[in-house]
């Protein structure tokens, strides 16, 4: 920054960056056409959107990817290395990491999928009640919501589960999965409610709602059709980045222990295993660890991508 | 000023209440008997646990349990464990060495993330703009223990450099790895966060007034805007302080690091309640004195904001 041409870059004014397709008349322009206008010119999107693909045909049909059992284990094979036979090696119970890790991709997007959309349940209901009939009812459900986000999110996740499902208990899979997407909506919902709450006060005093209101329509037409459609774009890219989030945090509770536990299979279980193994078993550690990171890289890109697309700011 | 941080605190007092309150009613009142499994293979006999009842206070309702760990608290009487080791002692060892690991965390967020924001922020669209861009996305989607993992495997385990576990007395330079590691995710929203802002200050008046006047590049930058694109950063590096040390649990885990995040991990696995309230409440504090004085500085700081 010493060099004093510098500042002519410095100075030049960041105007709107000329986006392809914006511009042209002659098409009706609405907020989601515009998105998809700037969407498909992005190579982010692209990306994000193909590694979003695979991560789901994984979960839908692991058989595409591997013919191998994941719960087949052959001690004998303990911790060996990969080979040509089985390409991550095998765990510490002879079983085959990489068919482990393809059928892993389920559990994490079915917990990170439903666990978001009971946030955006909890927190999009509060927070259009609280912006919409303001007054007492705001005042009580933000100072609830302040008290949930009191609890830092990991401490409160292992306080609830800690007490709900001790890590000495073995609930069976459809009960240990559902308890930690409560868990997690549970303490995530307060900022969705603040997302949500924002957006709703901000359409709630534009003239369309009063023209709305005027020509009598009642509070449940008006927060349908009127304000709901009109507030989506940043709940909507709050939830796509939450995905990953999730993924990451149901991963670090299983890793404590007192998340998801065998007999599911998780890329958070398959590092938790492998943890104490980490001199003579790393690939039984890393290779979860890398598909659990690209698929949170996937769903942090594709809320960035949906976020620069949808944000006026940045037009 | 004054009438706005005394006005803050007392909206505080309800939102510690309630968090408490939720703490206390989460641990001791959910399903699960915290006495089961204390005697070995055995069951435990009626007498040991209706004695630990009595002296636990698990015989009363709720709220008059609630009443004595308020009454507890602010005379400072932390209690014993269920092994009646003074929690108060535990706490005094294992709390100096999370402060260090979670003051080296910011600084490390704070020297490295604000210094790839401004350098980034400066030359929008160039190479470093774009490595900083990308490595941000990257190191924001590797959960902690990952990289915790990684960095112990690699610098540990492969190439010697540090040891994969932290000693007893949890030095400062064996601190530097966790540190890092535990600041990952943060340094990154850092870097963003001071890039955004950085590049909006850039198009404002002041900064052309600057320029205007013939000032050179280093006092336009150093002086105009890095002051003020730094308001949201810092009240972001406070806010983060207190989660900081709530996140320090994996970390510490990885580490092996005798810290509160070890303490507090230990005592939920072996459910021993006593150690969990009185730990979980004290980060809570910390962490909503922190966003409060965080509030209260931005004023300082950017007297823009007025209180009403």
């Amino acid at each position: 920054m010493s060099e004093p041409t510098a500042m002519q870059d410095l100075l030049k004014a960041e105007g709107p960056a000329a986006v392809p397709g914006l511009g042209r008349p002659d098409r009706a322009r609405s907020l989601w056409r515009d998105t998809w206008d700037i969407l498909r010119h992005r190579k982010i999107f692209w990306v994000s959107l193909v590694m979003l693909v695979a991560f789901l045909l994984m979960a839908a049909f692991p058989t595409l990817f591997t013919h191998k059992n994941p719960e087949y284990a052959t001690l004998a094979k303990s911790m060996e290395g990969p080979s040509a036979d089985a390409w991550f090696g095998y765990d510490l119970q002879g079983r085959d990491v990489f068919a482990r890790t393809i059928y892993g991709a389920r559990t994490s997007i079915i917990v990170g999928v439903l666990a978001t959309l009971l946030t955006v349940l909890l927190g999009g209901v509060a927070g259009v009640l609280a912006a919409y009939y303001s007054r007492w009812l705001d005042s009580v459900l933000s100072r609830v919501g302040e008290m949930f986000l009191g609890v830092p999110y990991v401490l409160g996740a292992i306080i609830i589960l800690g007490t709900v499902a001790p890590a000495q208990s073995s609930p069976d899979k459809v009960t240990i999965m559902a308890v930690v997407i409560v868990v997690l909506a549970v303490l995530g919902w307060p900022i969705l409610m603040r997302i949500a709450r924002s957006a709703v006060i901000q359409a709630k005093h534009q003239d369309y709602v009063q023209a709305a209101r005027a020509l009598g329509a009642g509070p449940g037409r008006i927060i349908f059709r009127h304000i709901l459609p009109n507030s989506l774009a940043p709940i909507l890219v709050y939830s796509t980045i939450t995905i990953g989030s999730y993924i990451g945090a149901e991963a670090t509770l299983s890793l404590l222990g007192i998340g998801l536990r065998a007999p599911v299979i998780s890329w958070g279980i398959a590092i938790a295993d492998h943890t104490s193994y980490i001199r003579t078993g790393a690939h039984a550690l890393f290779f979860p660890a890398a598909f659990l990171s690209l698929c949170v890289l996937t769903f942090v890109m594709l809320g960035e991508a949906v976020r620069d697309a949808l944000d006026p700011k940045l037009r | 000023m004054g009438r706005y941080a005394i006005r803050r605190l007392l909206q505080l007092i309800p939102v510690v209440l309630g968090t408490t309150f939720l703490i206390n009613y989460m641990v001791w009142q959910l399903p699960g008997d915290p006495f089961a499994g204390r005697c070995g293979q055995r069951p435990c006999p009626d007498s040991y646990v209706s004695a630990m009842r009595a002296q636990f206070g698990l015989d009363q309702p709720m709220l008059v349990q609630y009443g004595h760990f308020l009454k507890n608290m602010l005379t400072g009487d932390l209690g014993v464990d269920f092994n009646q080791v003074p929690v108060i002692d535990q706490l005094g060892a294992a709390w100096p060495i999370t402060i260090r690991l979670a003051l080296l965390a910011v600084a490390i967020e704070a020297v490295i993330g604000i210094g790839a924001g401004v350098l980034s922020g400066l030359k929008r669209g160039g190479f470093l703009d774009n490595l900083v861009t990308i490595s941000t996305l990257f190191l924001l989607s590797l959960p902690v223990f990952v990289t915790g993992y990684l960095l112990q495997w690699l610098l540990g385990v492969q190439l010697h450099i540090i040891n994969p576990t932290v000693s007893d007395e949890a030095t400062v330079s064996e601190l530097i790895v966790p540190a890092f590691v535990l600041a990952s995710i943060n340094m990154a929203f850092t870097a963003r966060l001071t890039r955004t802002s950085i590049v909006e200050n850039l198009r404002s008046d002041y900064v052309r007034t600057a320029v205007a006047k013939g000032l050179t590049n280093r006092r336009v930058v150093g002086i105009h805007l890095l002051r003020n694109s730094l308001v949201p950063v810092l009240t972001f590096l406070g806010t983060e302080i207190g989660s900081l040390m709530s996140g320090a649990i994996i970390t510490e885990g990885i580490f092996n690091i005798h810290g509160i995040g070890g303490m507090l991990y230990r005592a939920i696995t072996g459910q021993d309640y006593t150690i969990v309230v009185p730990v979980a409440t004290l980060l809570v504090l910390v962490y909503l004195i922190s966003n409060l004085l965080v509030d209260l500085l931005y004023g300082v700081l950017d007297p823009r904001i007025r209180y009403e």
